[in-house]
């Protein structure tokens, strides 16, 4: 059986290889293009308009672009753009500061009006979200449903994650305060899992690089930065305002104020930019080792780079596979650093 | 760089998804779930302490038992062995009761046997002495006939007497 499978999977690969080589020999014929990694590395991770379907370059899931520019408030499908043409005066830029966003020709030039388009991130964002709502609704609805009894399948899964999660996470660090910022710990747990996996799917509704975009950690992070400020207790404050060090520290030159103040924003700046790393960093190799094949193809020729395709698809999978594991570990260290940050707002005198 | 320049729409629908996923979980949700992993948590808890205390009291009752049927053995052969020696006892009092009782109606037949006997004899000794006296008077009035005889009586009773003295 397990060499069977084994067959079943060289097999595969015999055939990618195979297939690869037919397609670039096809293109031989073809005007040849500069290949540029960069650009094809950072258009896969970057945001856009529609939503690639496999195997194609020109054909796209359309998303609603909603764009607030000097004639007010428009309304279309992407679909009506991305092709490079110009509707209602709002065009994709192919170069410039705003390059691949949506810009307003207008007399005075080119402007970027307000974007409030579903993206391609977006709309990932949105299904991430219904996802968790689904997760969470399917557990809470088997304990309407059947009382004490222990969960199976979905639920039983679900069940084990969030026992991991708040049981022996958040209980612990928080104590007594954990009813009150479980859920709001609990929910950043499992949106960033979910986007994060989501993001591992190469296809619709996958493929969105969510949390690997500095702007969905920044929310994350700063959401954790508002509620560690905005709950804090007034040891808290005393404690970046005025520590418990020697006088000679504080008093002429504010030296420890002003390091725990900057304090406040380094760990969340720390939250942000470890998830956005981690995530981009994984998506980025998995990408370069795809690309390793054409990059080959180039330099050697065909039956060079079909034989390294082999080699990148494995690694390929292997850097996935830790991609899986890293998605977890990057959501839950999210969520821990979050506890903490949030319980040390709440030290007391006492303590 | 797109990527590290936070895009103002992508900030703006994060946080609009990120904050109205969080007020429905927080709503509907993780509450619900939270409790109810605990409510079974602590169910299961108190069925364990349950299963052990009902356990422990069963192993109790057992020694308990145990304890109760070895007391009570201890008391029957406390009762036995009292029984034993009361009957013992009685045996004892009742022989020694009637050996002083026998004795005692012994004693009083020997008291009158022995006054019987003295009566008897002091009837016998009256009876010979009167029959003795009345033999000495007839023999007397025989021997008296005959003056000889009288004066050699007297003078044998006469040294009798003498001599007794």
């Amino acid at each position: 059986m397990k060499i069977v499978k084994i067959l079943i999977a060289l097999v595969i690969l015999a055939l990618m290889a195979w297939g690869y080589a037919g397609t670039a020999h096809h293109r031989e014929h073809a005007p040849e293009t500069e290949l540029n990694p960069k650009e094809i590395i950072f258009s896969h991770l970057c945001d856009n308009y529609g939503w690639e379907v496999p195997f194609s370059h020109s054909v796209k899931i359309p998303l609603p672009v909603i764009v607030f520019g000097s004639d007010g408030l428009s309304v279309f499908s992407s679909g009506k753009i991305t092709g490079g043409e110009t509707y209602k005066g709002y065009r994709i830029a192919t170069d410039g500061d705003f390059k691949g966003k949506v810009v307003q020709d207008t007399p005075q030039g080119e402007i970027r009006p307000w974007d409030f388009s579903i993206t391609k991130d977006v709309a990932g964002i949105l299904i991430s979200a219904f996802i968790v709502i689904l997760a969470a609704f399917c557990l809470r609805n088997w304990y309407k449903k059947h009382g004490m009894k222990a969960p199976r399948r979905v639920p039983a899964m679900l069940e084990f994650v969030v026992e991991f999660v708040y049981t022996d996470t958040i209980r612990p660090i928080m104590g007594k305060d954990a009813p009150k910022y479980g859920p709001y710990l609990l929910t950043a747990f499992f949106f960033i899992l979910t986007m994060n996996l989501l993001g591992l799917i190469v296809i619709f509704p996958g493929g969105a690089n969510l949390t690997g975009n500095l702007a969905v950690a920044m929310v994350l992070a700063l959401c954790t930065l508002a509620i560690t400020n905005l709950t804090g207790t007034k040891h808290y404050w005393k404690e970046i305002l005025w520590p418990d060090v020697p006088m000679a520290l504080k008093c002429p030159v504010p030296m420890m104020p002003l390091i725990e103040f900057l304090g406040i924003f380094t760990k969340p700046l720390a939250l942000m930019v470890r998830l956005f790393a981690n995530m981009l960093g994984g998506h980025m190799v998995v990408i370069v080792l795809i690309m390793l094949t054409f990059i080959f193809t180039g330099m050697a020729g065909v039956a060079v780079g079909a034989a390294t395709s082999v080699f990148s698809v494995l690694l390929a999978l292997f850097m996935l596979l830790l991609d899986t594991l890293i998605s977890f570990i990057q959501a839950y260290v999210f969520t821990l650093l979050s506890t903490i940050f949030i319980s040390m707002a709440h030290v007391h005198e006492t303590e | 760089m797109e990527l590290f320049k936070p895009e103002f729409g992508l900030v703006f629908w994060m946080f609009v998804a990120f904050v109205c996923l969080y007020f429905i979980l927080a709503k509907f949700a993780w509450p619900f779930i939270i409790k109810s992993m605990e409510d079974r948590a602590d169910f299961i808890d108190k069925g364990v302490a349950y299963a052990q205390e009902a356990k422990f009291q069963l192993d109790n009752a057992q020694n308990e038992a145990d304890k109760i049927i070895a007391q009570a053995r201890a008391e029957q052969n406390d009762k036995l062995r009292e029984a034993e020696a009361m009957k013992n006892k009685l045996i004892e009092d009742a022989r020694s009761e009637a050996i002083v009782e026998a004795k005692k109606v012994t004693d009083a037949a020997q008291v009158s046997i022995e006054q019987m006997r003295k009566e008897s004899e002091k009837q016998l000794k009256q009876e010979v002495s009167e029959m003795a006296i009345y033999i000495a008077e007839k023999i007397l009035r025989n021997k008296m006939e005959n003056d000889d005889a009288q004066r050699q009586l007297v003078d044998q009773l006469l040294s009798e007497v003498e001599t007794n003295n």
